[in-house]
Protein backbone atom coordinates (compact mmCIF):
# COMPACT_ATOMS: atom_id res chain seq x y z
CA UNK A 1 0.00 0.00 0.00
CA UNK A 2 1.16 3.51 -0.76
CA UNK A 3 1.31 5.36 2.53
CA UNK A 4 2.39 8.66 1.04
CA UNK A 5 2.55 10.10 -2.44
CA UNK A 6 3.91 13.59 -3.07
CA UNK A 7 3.21 15.16 -6.46
CA UNK A 8 5.16 18.19 -7.71
CA UNK A 9 5.20 19.96 -4.36
CA UNK A 10 6.59 23.52 -4.48
CA UNK A 11 7.01 26.13 -1.80
CA UNK A 12 8.68 29.54 -1.81
CA UNK A 13 9.70 31.70 1.13
CA UNK A 14 9.80 35.07 -0.59
CA UNK A 15 12.42 34.74 -3.32
CA UNK A 16 13.84 31.51 -1.87
CA UNK A 17 12.60 28.31 -3.49
CA UNK A 18 12.38 25.82 -0.61
CA UNK A 19 10.69 23.02 -2.58
CA UNK A 20 10.90 22.64 -6.31
CA UNK A 21 8.39 20.18 -7.81
CA UNK A 22 9.22 17.51 -5.28
CA UNK A 23 7.94 14.00 -5.94
CA UNK A 24 8.22 11.11 -3.53
CA UNK A 25 6.49 7.87 -2.61
CA UNK A 26 6.60 5.92 0.64
CA UNK A 27 5.18 2.42 0.85
CA UNK A 28 3.83 0.61 3.86
CA UNK A 29 6.52 -0.88 6.11
CA UNK A 30 9.36 1.21 4.71
CA UNK A 31 11.66 3.15 7.00
CA UNK A 32 12.24 6.11 4.75
CA UNK A 33 15.05 8.53 5.48
CA UNK A 34 14.78 11.95 3.89
CA UNK A 35 18.40 12.90 3.62
CA UNK A 36 19.77 16.25 2.62
CA UNK A 37 22.05 19.06 3.70
CA UNK A 38 20.77 21.76 6.05
CA UNK A 39 18.28 23.97 4.24
CA UNK A 40 17.52 21.36 1.59
CA UNK A 41 13.77 21.43 2.28
CA UNK A 42 13.35 18.42 4.57
CA UNK A 43 11.48 20.21 7.36
CA UNK A 44 9.47 22.25 4.86
CA UNK A 45 8.36 19.00 3.21
CA UNK A 46 7.31 17.50 6.53
CA UNK A 47 5.66 20.78 7.60
CA UNK A 48 3.47 20.69 4.49
CA UNK A 49 2.68 17.00 4.91
CA UNK A 50 1.61 17.65 8.51
CA UNK A 51 -0.60 20.63 7.73
CA UNK A 52 1.31 23.49 9.32
CA UNK A 53 2.70 24.94 6.10
CA UNK A 54 0.77 25.67 2.93
CA UNK A 55 2.30 24.60 -0.39
CA UNK A 56 2.35 27.07 -3.27
CA UNK A 57 1.57 24.28 -5.72
CA UNK A 58 1.43 20.52 -5.97
CA UNK A 59 -0.36 18.08 -3.70
CA UNK A 60 0.08 14.95 -1.64
CA UNK A 61 -2.04 12.03 -0.49
CA UNK A 62 -1.81 10.00 2.72
CA UNK A 63 -3.00 6.37 2.74
CA UNK A 64 -4.33 6.67 -0.82
CA UNK A 65 -6.99 9.10 0.48
CA UNK A 66 -8.68 6.42 2.54
CA UNK A 67 -9.16 8.53 5.67
CA UNK A 68 -10.87 11.85 6.31
CA UNK A 69 -8.21 13.02 8.78
CA UNK A 70 -5.06 11.00 8.04
CA UNK A 71 -2.98 12.94 10.58
CA UNK A 72 -4.80 11.11 13.38
CA UNK A 73 -3.07 7.95 12.09
CA UNK A 74 0.36 9.57 12.06
CA UNK A 75 2.66 10.24 15.00
CA UNK A 76 5.20 13.00 14.45
CA UNK A 77 8.00 15.07 15.86
CA UNK A 78 8.80 18.16 13.84
CA UNK A 79 12.03 19.99 14.77
CA UNK A 80 11.85 20.33 18.57
CA UNK A 81 9.74 18.51 21.18
CA UNK A 82 6.76 20.78 21.83
CA UNK A 83 5.03 20.42 25.19
CA UNK A 84 3.67 22.58 28.01
CA UNK A 85 6.66 23.19 30.31
CA UNK A 86 4.54 23.48 33.47
CA UNK A 87 3.01 20.01 32.98
CA UNK A 88 4.47 16.59 33.70
CA UNK A 89 4.85 13.73 31.20
CA UNK A 90 1.46 12.18 31.94
CA UNK A 91 -0.37 15.50 31.60
CA UNK A 92 1.36 16.33 28.34
CA UNK A 93 0.67 12.88 26.93
CA UNK A 94 -2.95 13.28 28.01
CA UNK A 95 -3.25 16.37 25.77
CA UNK A 96 -2.05 14.24 22.85
CA UNK A 97 -4.51 11.49 23.82
CA UNK A 98 -7.43 13.92 23.86
CA UNK A 99 -6.52 15.34 20.45
CA UNK A 100 -6.19 11.84 19.01
CA UNK A 101 -9.59 10.97 20.50
CA UNK A 102 -8.34 7.91 22.39
CA UNK A 103 -9.99 6.67 25.59
CA UNK A 104 -7.10 4.70 27.09
CA UNK A 105 -5.31 6.90 29.63
CA UNK A 106 -2.61 4.35 30.41
CA UNK A 107 0.74 5.61 29.12
CA UNK A 108 2.92 2.97 30.87
CA UNK A 109 3.75 1.13 27.66
CA UNK A 110 4.97 4.29 25.90
CA UNK A 111 6.90 5.67 28.87
CA UNK A 112 8.55 2.31 29.35
CA UNK A 113 9.65 2.17 25.72
CA UNK A 114 11.34 5.58 26.01
CA UNK A 115 12.64 4.87 29.53
CA UNK A 116 10.85 7.78 31.20
CA UNK A 117 8.57 5.92 33.60
CA UNK A 118 10.63 6.99 36.59
CA UNK A 119 10.34 10.69 35.67
CA UNK A 120 6.70 10.71 34.58
CA UNK A 121 5.66 13.10 37.38
CA UNK A 122 8.46 15.60 36.77
CA UNK A 123 7.58 18.81 34.96
CA UNK A 124 8.63 18.90 31.30
CA UNK A 125 10.78 21.99 31.93
CA UNK A 126 13.02 19.94 34.25
CA UNK A 127 13.88 17.37 31.55
CA UNK A 128 17.19 17.21 29.72
CA UNK A 129 17.07 17.64 25.93
CA UNK A 130 17.42 13.88 25.45
CA UNK A 131 14.51 13.22 27.82
CA UNK A 132 12.39 15.83 26.04
CA UNK A 133 13.13 14.15 22.75
CA UNK A 134 12.25 10.75 24.17
CA UNK A 135 8.96 12.09 25.55
CA UNK A 136 8.23 13.40 22.06
CA UNK A 137 8.89 9.91 20.69
CA UNK A 138 6.48 8.47 23.29
CA UNK A 139 3.87 11.03 22.19
CA UNK A 140 4.21 9.95 18.56
CA UNK A 141 3.29 6.39 19.52
CA UNK A 142 0.03 7.23 21.32
CA UNK A 143 -2.89 5.67 19.49
CA UNK A 144 -0.55 3.21 17.77
CA UNK A 145 -0.21 5.19 14.53
CA UNK A 146 0.43 3.48 11.20
CA UNK A 147 3.14 5.99 10.33
CA UNK A 148 5.65 7.81 12.51
CA UNK A 149 7.59 10.86 11.36
CA UNK A 150 10.80 12.08 12.97
CA UNK A 151 12.51 15.29 11.95
CA UNK A 152 16.17 15.46 12.91
CA UNK A 153 15.51 13.34 16.02
CA UNK A 154 19.04 13.55 17.39
CA UNK A 155 19.62 17.25 16.75
CA UNK A 156 21.34 18.99 19.63
CA UNK A 157 21.83 15.83 21.70
CA UNK A 158 25.06 14.75 23.33
CA UNK A 159 26.57 11.39 22.26
CA UNK A 160 24.77 9.55 25.05
CA UNK A 161 21.46 11.20 24.13
CA UNK A 162 22.02 10.34 20.47
CA UNK A 163 22.63 6.69 21.37
CA UNK A 164 19.49 6.61 23.56
CA UNK A 165 17.27 8.18 20.92
CA UNK A 166 18.65 5.93 18.17
CA UNK A 167 18.01 2.87 20.30
CA UNK A 168 14.43 4.04 20.84
CA UNK A 169 13.96 4.72 17.13
CA UNK A 170 15.23 1.27 16.27
CA UNK A 171 12.78 -0.21 18.79
CA UNK A 172 9.97 1.75 17.13
CA UNK A 173 11.07 0.68 13.66
CA UNK A 174 11.22 -2.96 14.73
CA UNK A 175 7.48 -2.79 15.57
CA UNK A 176 6.79 -2.86 11.83
CA UNK A 177 5.53 0.70 11.51
CA UNK A 178 6.16 2.86 8.48
CA UNK A 179 8.73 5.42 9.55
CA UNK A 180 9.67 8.64 7.79
CA UNK A 181 12.77 10.29 9.18
CA UNK A 182 14.39 13.51 8.00
CA UNK A 183 18.05 13.90 8.77
CA UNK A 184 21.25 15.42 7.51
CA UNK A 185 23.28 12.76 9.31
CA UNK A 186 24.22 10.03 6.86
CA UNK A 187 25.26 7.57 9.53
CA UNK A 188 21.91 7.94 11.31
CA UNK A 189 19.91 7.25 8.17
CA UNK A 190 22.08 4.29 7.25
CA UNK A 191 21.71 2.75 10.70
CA UNK A 192 17.95 3.13 10.96
CA UNK A 193 16.38 3.39 7.50
CA UNK A 194 15.55 0.80 4.86
CA UNK A 195 14.95 3.40 2.14
CA UNK A 196 16.24 6.86 1.48
CA UNK A 197 15.31 9.91 -0.55
CA UNK A 198 18.04 12.47 -1.06
CA UNK A 199 16.93 16.06 -1.58
CA UNK A 200 18.80 19.24 -2.18
CA UNK A 201 17.40 22.72 -2.72
CA UNK A 202 13.93 21.22 -2.62
CA UNK A 203 14.55 18.79 -5.46
CA UNK A 204 14.59 15.01 -5.23
CA UNK A 205 18.00 13.82 -6.41
CA UNK A 206 17.77 10.11 -5.70
CA UNK A 207 15.46 7.61 -4.07
CA UNK A 208 15.64 3.92 -3.33
CA UNK A 209 16.64 1.43 -0.69
CA UNK A 210 19.54 2.35 1.54
CA UNK A 211 21.60 -0.57 0.33
CA UNK A 212 21.34 0.66 -3.23
CA UNK A 213 22.12 4.26 -2.53
CA UNK A 214 24.42 4.38 0.41
CA UNK A 215 26.41 1.19 0.74
CA UNK A 216 29.39 -0.18 -1.12
CA UNK A 217 27.67 -3.53 -1.47
CA UNK A 218 26.73 -4.86 -4.84
CA UNK A 219 23.09 -4.33 -5.75
CA UNK A 220 21.51 -6.77 -8.17
CA UNK A 221 18.09 -6.23 -9.73
CA UNK A 222 16.90 -9.57 -10.93
CA UNK A 223 13.65 -10.92 -12.39
CA UNK A 224 12.25 -14.13 -13.76
CA UNK A 225 8.97 -15.36 -15.19
CA UNK A 226 8.72 -17.51 -12.05
CA UNK A 227 9.49 -15.07 -9.22
CA UNK A 228 8.79 -17.40 -6.24
CA UNK A 229 11.19 -19.93 -7.76
CA UNK A 230 13.80 -17.20 -8.29
CA UNK A 231 13.40 -15.99 -4.71
CA UNK A 232 13.89 -19.51 -3.31
CA UNK A 233 17.05 -19.83 -5.42
CA UNK A 234 18.44 -16.49 -4.25
CA UNK A 235 17.67 -17.09 -0.59
CA UNK A 236 20.18 -19.90 -0.44
CA UNK A 237 22.69 -18.54 -2.97
CA UNK A 238 26.02 -17.73 -1.27
CA UNK A 239 26.82 -14.02 -1.03
CA UNK A 240 23.23 -12.72 -1.26
CA UNK A 241 22.62 -10.84 1.99
CA UNK A 242 19.22 -9.24 1.59
CA UNK A 243 16.32 -9.56 -0.83
CA UNK A 244 13.62 -6.92 -1.25
CA UNK A 245 10.61 -7.40 -3.53
CA UNK A 246 10.38 -4.19 -5.52
CA UNK A 247 7.55 -4.12 -8.07
CA UNK A 248 8.54 -6.54 -10.84
CA UNK A 249 12.10 -7.25 -9.70
CA UNK A 250 13.89 -8.62 -6.67
CA UNK A 251 16.41 -6.13 -5.37
CA UNK A 252 19.29 -8.07 -3.83
CA UNK A 253 22.08 -6.72 -1.70
CA UNK A 254 25.14 -8.90 -2.21
CA UNK A 255 28.78 -9.05 -1.19
CA UNK A 256 30.78 -6.90 -3.57
CA UNK A 257 32.92 -9.88 -4.64
CA UNK A 258 29.93 -11.86 -5.91
CA UNK A 259 30.38 -13.02 -9.51
CA UNK A 260 27.15 -12.10 -11.33
CA UNK A 261 28.05 -14.23 -14.39
CA UNK A 262 28.47 -17.28 -12.18
CA UNK A 263 25.10 -16.53 -10.53
CA UNK A 264 23.46 -16.44 -13.97
CA UNK A 265 25.00 -19.77 -15.05
CA UNK A 266 24.05 -21.45 -11.75
CA UNK A 267 20.49 -20.20 -12.08
CA UNK A 268 20.15 -21.63 -15.61
CA UNK A 269 21.60 -24.97 -14.45
CA UNK A 270 18.98 -25.10 -11.69
CA UNK A 271 16.15 -24.31 -14.12
CA UNK A 272 15.63 -20.66 -13.08
CA UNK A 273 15.27 -18.62 -16.26
CA UNK A 274 16.42 -15.06 -15.57
CA UNK A 275 14.68 -12.40 -17.69
CA UNK A 276 16.29 -9.33 -16.13
CA UNK A 277 19.67 -8.96 -14.47
CA UNK A 278 21.31 -5.66 -13.57
CA UNK A 279 24.22 -5.37 -11.17
CA UNK A 280 25.40 -2.03 -9.83
CA UNK A 281 27.83 -0.77 -7.23
CA UNK A 282 27.54 2.22 -4.93
CA UNK A 283 29.90 3.73 -2.43
CA UNK A 284 29.01 5.07 0.93
CA UNK A 285 29.52 8.74 1.72
CA UNK A 286 31.07 9.52 -1.64
CA UNK A 287 27.79 8.53 -3.24
CA UNK A 288 25.80 10.96 -1.11
CA UNK A 289 28.29 13.75 -1.73
CA UNK A 290 28.33 12.94 -5.42
CA UNK A 291 24.54 13.12 -5.55
CA UNK A 292 24.19 16.28 -3.51
CA UNK A 293 27.05 18.05 -5.24
CA UNK A 294 25.66 17.28 -8.66
CA UNK A 295 24.50 20.57 -10.22
CA UNK A 296 20.72 20.86 -10.05
CA UNK A 297 18.79 22.45 -12.88
CA UNK A 298 17.03 25.69 -11.99
CA UNK B 1 -17.73 21.68 21.93
CA UNK B 2 -17.42 19.98 25.34
CA UNK B 3 -14.48 17.90 24.06
CA UNK B 4 -12.62 21.00 22.88
CA UNK B 5 -13.35 22.88 26.11
CA UNK B 6 -12.07 19.91 28.14
CA UNK B 7 -8.89 20.01 26.07
CA UNK B 8 -8.43 23.74 26.75
CA UNK B 9 -9.09 23.15 30.45
CA UNK B 10 -6.40 20.44 30.52
CA UNK B 11 -3.93 22.82 28.91
CA UNK B 12 -4.43 25.78 31.22
CA UNK B 13 -5.73 24.50 34.57
CA UNK B 14 -2.16 24.59 35.90
CA UNK B 15 -1.16 27.88 34.31
CA UNK B 16 -0.45 30.34 37.13
CA UNK B 17 -1.11 33.34 34.88
CA UNK B 18 -4.58 32.09 33.90
CA UNK B 19 -5.50 31.27 37.50
CA UNK B 20 -4.22 34.68 38.67
CA UNK B 21 -6.19 36.63 36.04
CA UNK B 22 -9.39 34.72 36.86
CA UNK B 23 -8.83 35.24 40.59
CA UNK B 24 -8.28 38.98 40.13
CA UNK B 25 -11.61 39.26 38.31
CA UNK B 26 -13.48 37.25 40.94
CA UNK B 27 -11.94 39.17 43.84
CA UNK B 28 -11.98 42.70 42.46
CA UNK B 29 -15.36 42.91 40.71
CA UNK B 30 -17.34 42.71 43.98
CA UNK B 31 -14.78 44.97 45.63
CA UNK B 32 -15.39 47.81 43.14
CA UNK B 33 -18.89 48.53 44.48
CA UNK B 34 -17.28 49.83 47.64
CA UNK B 35 -15.56 52.56 45.59
CA UNK B 36 -18.90 54.40 45.73
CA UNK B 37 -18.39 54.85 49.44
CA UNK B 38 -15.57 57.31 48.69
CA UNK B 39 -17.98 59.74 46.99
CA UNK B 40 -19.77 61.53 49.80
CA UNK B 41 -21.46 64.14 47.62
CA UNK B 42 -22.58 63.60 44.07
CA UNK B 43 -23.81 66.03 41.41
CA UNK B 44 -27.48 66.04 40.42
CA UNK B 45 -29.44 64.08 39.29
CA UNK B 46 -27.76 61.52 41.58
CA UNK B 47 -29.28 61.63 45.05
CA UNK B 48 -26.48 59.97 47.07
CA UNK B 49 -23.60 57.55 46.88
CA UNK B 50 -26.08 54.81 47.74
CA UNK B 51 -26.87 54.54 44.02
CA UNK B 52 -23.64 52.57 43.64
CA UNK B 53 -25.08 49.66 45.63
CA UNK B 54 -28.84 49.98 45.12
CA UNK B 55 -31.16 48.61 42.47
CA UNK B 56 -31.50 49.51 39.68
CA UNK B 57 -28.39 51.71 39.35
CA UNK B 58 -26.01 49.00 40.59
CA UNK B 59 -26.42 47.22 37.24
CA UNK B 60 -24.80 50.23 35.53
CA UNK B 61 -22.05 50.82 38.09
CA UNK B 62 -20.99 47.22 38.45
CA UNK B 63 -21.39 46.77 34.70
CA UNK B 64 -18.97 49.61 34.08
CA UNK B 65 -16.47 48.10 36.55
CA UNK B 66 -16.91 44.81 34.70
CA UNK B 67 -16.29 46.65 31.44
CA UNK B 68 -12.79 47.64 32.61
CA UNK B 69 -12.02 44.29 34.18
CA UNK B 70 -13.18 42.15 31.30
CA UNK B 71 -11.42 44.31 28.73
CA UNK B 72 -8.16 44.25 30.69
CA UNK B 73 -7.97 40.99 32.64
CA UNK B 74 -9.87 38.67 30.32
CA UNK B 75 -8.54 40.36 27.18
CA UNK B 76 -5.00 39.67 28.39
CA UNK B 77 -6.04 36.13 29.40
CA UNK B 78 -7.34 35.33 25.91
CA UNK B 79 -4.20 36.76 24.29
CA UNK B 80 -2.04 34.78 26.71
CA UNK B 81 -3.74 31.44 26.05
CA UNK B 82 -3.39 31.85 22.28
CA UNK B 83 0.10 33.35 22.00
CA UNK B 84 1.51 31.04 24.67
CA UNK B 85 0.71 28.13 22.38
CA UNK B 86 2.54 29.89 19.56
CA UNK B 87 5.66 30.41 21.67
CA UNK B 88 5.60 26.89 23.14
CA UNK B 89 4.87 25.60 19.59
CA UNK B 90 2.04 23.52 21.02
CA UNK B 91 -0.21 25.15 18.41
CA UNK B 92 1.88 23.55 15.66
CA UNK B 93 2.03 20.34 17.63
CA UNK B 94 -1.77 20.21 18.01
CA UNK B 95 -2.15 20.34 14.23
CA UNK B 96 0.68 17.87 13.67
CA UNK B 97 -0.98 15.42 16.06
CA UNK B 98 -4.20 15.59 14.12
CA UNK B 99 -6.33 18.60 15.06
CA UNK B 100 -7.78 20.42 12.09
CA UNK B 101 -7.20 24.16 11.91
CA UNK B 102 -10.96 24.62 12.20
CA UNK B 103 -11.13 22.58 15.43
CA UNK B 104 -8.19 24.44 16.88
CA UNK B 105 -9.77 27.81 16.07
CA UNK B 106 -13.12 26.67 17.48
CA UNK B 107 -11.45 25.56 20.71
CA UNK B 108 -10.22 29.13 21.23
CA UNK B 109 -13.56 30.65 20.19
CA UNK B 110 -15.35 28.38 22.67
CA UNK B 111 -13.02 29.63 25.41
CA UNK B 112 -14.00 33.20 24.49
CA UNK B 113 -17.70 32.30 24.68
CA UNK B 114 -17.30 30.34 27.93
CA UNK B 115 -15.34 33.13 29.56
CA UNK B 116 -18.01 35.63 28.46
CA UNK B 117 -20.75 33.41 29.93
CA UNK B 118 -18.75 33.02 33.16
CA UNK B 119 -18.15 36.79 33.48
CA UNK B 120 -21.82 37.53 32.81
CA UNK B 121 -23.06 34.99 35.36
CA UNK B 122 -20.61 36.30 37.96
CA UNK B 123 -21.61 39.92 37.25
CA UNK B 124 -25.30 38.99 37.56
CA UNK B 125 -24.81 37.13 40.84
CA UNK B 126 -22.69 39.85 42.44
CA UNK B 127 -25.14 42.53 41.34
CA UNK B 128 -28.13 40.64 42.72
CA UNK B 129 -26.44 39.82 46.03
CA UNK B 130 -25.09 43.34 46.64
CA UNK B 131 -28.34 44.91 45.40
CA UNK B 132 -30.59 42.79 47.61
CA UNK B 133 -28.41 43.45 50.65
CA UNK B 134 -28.28 47.22 50.20
CA UNK B 135 -31.54 48.27 48.51
CA UNK B 136 -34.30 49.25 50.93
CA UNK B 137 -37.42 47.12 50.30
CA UNK B 138 -36.08 45.31 47.25
CA UNK B 139 -38.49 43.52 44.94
CA UNK B 140 -37.81 41.11 42.09
CA UNK B 141 -39.32 43.60 39.69
CA UNK B 142 -37.00 46.37 40.88
CA UNK B 143 -34.04 43.95 40.92
CA UNK B 144 -34.49 43.16 37.24
CA UNK B 145 -35.28 46.68 36.08
CA UNK B 146 -31.97 46.85 34.31
CA UNK B 147 -32.55 47.76 30.66
CA UNK B 148 -31.27 44.38 29.35
CA UNK B 149 -28.06 44.75 31.35
CA UNK B 150 -27.32 40.99 31.39
CA UNK B 151 -27.34 40.44 27.59
CA UNK B 152 -25.56 43.79 27.13
CA UNK B 153 -22.81 42.67 29.49
CA UNK B 154 -22.47 39.34 27.67
CA UNK B 155 -22.26 41.04 24.28
CA UNK B 156 -19.67 43.45 25.66
CA UNK B 157 -17.52 40.55 26.90
CA UNK B 158 -17.83 38.81 23.56
CA UNK B 159 -16.86 42.03 21.76
CA UNK B 160 -13.68 42.63 23.76
CA UNK B 161 -12.62 39.00 23.81
CA UNK B 162 -13.14 38.34 20.09
CA UNK B 163 -11.09 41.49 19.45
CA UNK B 164 -8.34 40.19 21.77
CA UNK B 165 -8.51 36.82 20.00
CA UNK B 166 -8.14 38.48 16.60
CA UNK B 167 -5.10 40.47 17.74
CA UNK B 168 -3.52 37.31 19.20
CA UNK B 169 -4.03 35.31 15.99
CA UNK B 170 -2.72 38.15 13.82
CA UNK B 171 0.26 39.30 15.91
CA UNK B 172 1.12 35.93 17.59
CA UNK B 173 3.81 37.39 19.86
CA UNK B 174 2.60 37.59 23.49
CA UNK B 175 4.04 40.94 24.56
CA UNK B 176 3.37 42.64 21.24
CA UNK B 177 -0.21 41.34 21.14
CA UNK B 178 -0.96 42.67 24.62
CA UNK B 179 0.63 45.99 23.68
CA UNK B 180 -1.36 46.32 20.43
CA UNK B 181 -4.59 45.28 22.14
CA UNK B 182 -4.25 47.74 25.02
CA UNK B 183 -2.93 50.48 22.73
CA UNK B 184 -5.95 50.22 20.42
CA UNK B 185 -8.30 50.08 23.39
CA UNK B 186 -6.91 52.92 25.46
CA UNK B 187 -4.88 55.15 23.13
CA UNK B 188 -5.17 54.59 19.39
CA UNK B 189 -8.95 54.58 19.03
CA UNK B 190 -9.45 57.51 21.44
CA UNK B 191 -6.82 59.47 19.48
CA UNK B 192 -8.44 58.58 16.16
CA UNK B 193 -11.79 59.70 17.55
CA UNK B 194 -10.21 62.93 18.70
CA UNK B 195 -8.90 63.52 15.18
CA UNK B 196 -12.29 62.51 13.76
CA UNK B 197 -14.00 65.06 15.98
CA UNK B 198 -11.55 67.76 14.95
CA UNK B 199 -11.49 67.14 11.20
CA UNK B 200 -14.80 65.47 10.40
CA UNK B 201 -17.09 66.50 13.24
CA UNK B 202 -19.43 64.51 15.42
CA UNK B 203 -21.10 62.45 12.65
CA UNK B 204 -20.43 58.72 13.25
CA UNK B 205 -18.00 59.67 16.04
CA UNK B 206 -19.39 57.01 18.38
CA UNK B 207 -19.40 54.18 15.84
CA UNK B 208 -15.79 53.05 16.35
CA UNK B 209 -15.41 49.41 17.45
CA UNK B 210 -14.07 49.78 20.98
CA UNK B 211 -16.41 52.68 21.66
CA UNK B 212 -19.40 50.69 20.40
CA UNK B 213 -18.50 47.82 22.71
CA UNK B 214 -17.87 50.15 25.63
CA UNK B 215 -21.24 51.87 25.11
CA UNK B 216 -22.99 48.60 25.96
CA UNK B 217 -21.86 49.14 29.56
CA UNK B 218 -20.85 52.79 29.57
CA UNK B 219 -19.52 55.03 32.27
CA UNK B 220 -22.73 55.98 34.15
CA UNK B 221 -21.42 59.51 34.60
CA UNK B 222 -21.74 60.03 30.83
CA UNK B 223 -25.50 59.78 31.25
CA UNK B 224 -25.24 62.68 33.70
CA UNK B 225 -23.07 64.61 31.25
CA UNK B 226 -25.72 64.04 28.59
CA UNK B 227 -28.42 65.03 31.08
CA UNK B 228 -26.80 68.34 31.97
CA UNK B 229 -25.80 68.89 28.29
CA UNK B 230 -22.15 69.71 28.90
CA UNK B 231 -21.23 68.54 25.43
CA UNK B 232 -22.38 69.55 21.94
CA UNK B 233 -23.23 65.94 21.07
CA UNK B 234 -24.23 62.82 22.95
CA UNK B 235 -21.41 60.87 24.61
CA UNK B 236 -23.33 57.66 24.21
CA UNK B 237 -25.22 55.69 21.60
CA UNK B 238 -28.61 54.13 22.28
CA UNK B 239 -28.08 50.58 23.55
CA UNK B 240 -29.77 49.12 20.45
CA UNK B 241 -27.29 50.87 18.15
CA UNK B 242 -24.31 49.85 20.30
CA UNK B 243 -25.56 46.25 20.35
CA UNK B 244 -26.07 46.12 16.57
CA UNK B 245 -22.63 47.60 15.91
CA UNK B 246 -20.99 45.24 18.42
CA UNK B 247 -22.56 42.21 16.73
CA UNK B 248 -21.23 43.49 13.41
CA UNK B 249 -17.74 44.04 14.84
CA UNK B 250 -17.74 40.58 16.49
CA UNK B 251 -18.55 39.04 13.11
CA UNK B 252 -15.68 41.01 11.54
CA UNK B 253 -13.18 40.04 14.29
CA UNK B 254 -14.12 36.37 14.00
CA UNK B 255 -14.02 36.40 10.20
CA UNK B 256 -10.58 38.09 10.07
CA UNK B 257 -8.98 35.87 12.71
CA UNK B 258 -10.45 32.67 11.25
CA UNK B 259 -9.42 33.51 7.70
CA UNK B 260 -5.93 34.51 8.79
CA UNK B 261 -5.50 31.33 10.86
CA UNK B 262 -6.65 29.08 8.02
CA UNK B 263 -4.38 30.65 5.44
CA UNK B 264 -1.12 31.30 7.24
CA UNK B 265 1.92 29.12 7.73
CA UNK B 266 2.32 28.22 11.37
Amino acid sequence: MEVLRINNLSKNYGSIRALDNLNMTVRSGEIMGILGPNGSGKTTTLGILLGILKPDSGNFTWFENQYENPRLRIGSILETPNFFPYMDADENLDIVRQIKGIDNKDFDEYLELVRLKGRRKSKFKTYSLGMKQRLAIAATLIGKPDVVIFDEPTNGLDPEGIAEVRRTLQDVASQGKTVIMASHILDEVEKICSHVSIIKRGKLLASGNVGAILSDDLIIDIASANMPNLQRFLEIYPGINKIIRNKEVLECTASNDLDVGELNITAIKQGVRITHLVARKTRLEEEFLKITNRPTSK
Amino acid sequence: MIKLLKLEYSKFKKSQVVVLLLALFVVFLPFTVSIGEFFKELPPPMPSHKVFTNFPEIWDYLGYSGNWMVSFLFGVLIIYTITLEVSYKTLRQSLIIGMTRRSYYLSKLYVVITLSVFATIFYTLVTLIVGFINTPNPTMELAFTNDWAIPRFFLMCLGYLTFAMMIAFLVRNSALSVFVYLAVLYFIEPLVRLAHRKWIGTDFLNYYPMNSIEDLMPNPLYRIADYVKINDSSFLMPYETAAALTVLYIAIFVAISYRSFLKRDL
